[in-house]
């Protein structure tokens, strides 16, 4: 029992030595030094841009750890992880320094790229504006033209209308002419001529010399004149039967027709119409007077060729 | 021993200077303050003939330079990279702003 306790001290006493033998020395500092470059290791950016950095630090900590194993001085081993403290801190600087240049080189082509982005937008719209202020110009003188267009043409429409009325005038002046060397009156029915009983054979319906040559100027206002027709009336004093009478002024109306359509009217130009005695424009007491009454009346329409009633 | 402690100051004096001229002071003072300090004291040990402590001292101080002069690389890096992102950002609004009108 005795020896078998003398025995479990010496195997613990070994058990103890060997650990203390085994476990190299450490310090504090030397166990962050570990763990920063551990995650040093674990940095992409460093294994990327201070690969020469840290195999530097890695090879400062192996000697530190070298120190620790041969149980050198905790002074000696600070020392070292002191310095490898650093060189760890140098690659992480390093890392950060070439990959923050890295950025600065892709952010630079970047911004140039924007830069070039914003000159082309800015030229675009340039374009855009000188384009929409073409089109605006394009447009107003189009409507300067259209404008200048309808001027002309309202012009040469008053011309036309100034032409119209003139001619209107000259054919009214020189039907008035004409008509003025007939006799004719102004009435409300319209121009009156009278052909009187002179111009016709005593009691006949054939027109005499006179009466043709009177009967051929209204031919020719007739002819010059289509718009216009006439109207032929034929009246006769009291003397004689009234069948008679009427018979006459019928007679002689159409003879006053048929010279104007021989002379170059046309038949739709000419009304006929016989009265008889009736409508006498004086009593027929006297030889003067009945003369008077004995006539034919040639009623002139207006320009649309309407003839009112008697 | 003497030698390479000389050359150890020398090139830990180099790494001090070439942090100070990349801005090393106004990006990452805190280093910089530890390899002024311990670049001193390796040419106080150096001049006491303590070449083992003088070579650690310039090492030490060596990796706070290299690591000082990183830091201000990085720092100015990731603001140039900021400023950018930010103009094309500036830029992006404004295309999409003038481009609506």
């Amino acid at each position: 029992m005795k020896i078998s306790y003398t025995q479990v001290l010496l195997a613990s006493a070994v058990l103890v030595l060997s650990a203390c033998a085994s476990n190299p020395k450490t310090t504090s500092l030397l166990e962050q030094v570990r763990a920063d470059h551990a995650r040093a290791q674990s940095n992409p950016k460093v294994a990327t841009y201070a690969a020469l950095e840290m195999q530097s630090a890695t090879e400062a900590l192996a000697k530190a750890e070298a120190a620790a194993k041969e149980r050198e001085s905790l002074e000696t081993v600070d020392k070292l992880a002191y310095l490898t403290k650093q060189k760890i801190a140098l690659a992480n600087e390093v890392a950060s320094r070439k990959s923050a240049e890295s950025d600065i080189a892709g952010a630079a082509a970047v911004r140039d790229q924007v830069r070039l982005d914003q000159r082309t937008q800015e030229v675009n719209q340039a374009r855009m504006k000188a384009q929409e202020s073409e089109r605006s110009a394009q447009a107003a003188r189009d409507a300067a033209a259209a404008a200048t267009q309808q001027k002309n043409v309202a012009q040469a429409n008053e011309a036309d209308a100034q032409r119209i009325a003139a001619e209107a005038l000259t054919k009214n002046q020189r039907l008035e002419a004409q008509l003025s060397d007939l006799a004719a009156k102004k009435t409300e029915r319209g121009l009156i001529i009278t052909l009187g009983d002179v111009l016709f054979s005593v009691d006949q319906a054939r027109l005499n010399a006179d009466g043709l040559r009177m009967v051929q100027r209204l031919a020719t206002v007739l002819q010059q004149n289509p718009n216009r027709v006439v109207s032929v009336e034929g009246f006769t004093d009291s003397t004689g039967s009234s069948q008679h009478n009427q018979d006459l002024s019928e007679r002689r109306s159409m003879a006053v027709r048929d010279a104007l359509l021989e002379l170059g009217a046309v038949r739709t130009q000419i009304a006929v119409r016989g009265y008889g005695e009736t409508y006498p424009v004086a009593p027929n007491d006297t030889a003067m007077n009945r003369q008077m009454n004995r006539r034919v009346e040639i009623v002139l329409s207006d320009e649309r060729g309407v003839v009112s009633a008697r | 021993m003497k030698a390479p402690a000389t050359a150890d100051v020398a090139v830990s004096q180099a790494a001090v200077d070439n942090a100070t001229s990349a801005d090393g002071t106004e990006f990452a003072p805190v280093e910089m303050q530890a390899a002024r300090v311990k670049l001193a004291a390796a040419k106080r040990a150096l001049a006491a003939k303590d070449y083992k402590a003088a070579s650690d001292y310039a090492n030490q101080a060596q990796a706070d330079a290299k690591l000082a002069q990183a830091k201000a690389g990085s720092a100015k890096a990731q603001s140039v990279s900021a400023t950018l992102q930010e103009d094309i950002r500036v830029l992006r609004s404004e295309l999409e702003r003038t481009g609506t009108q």
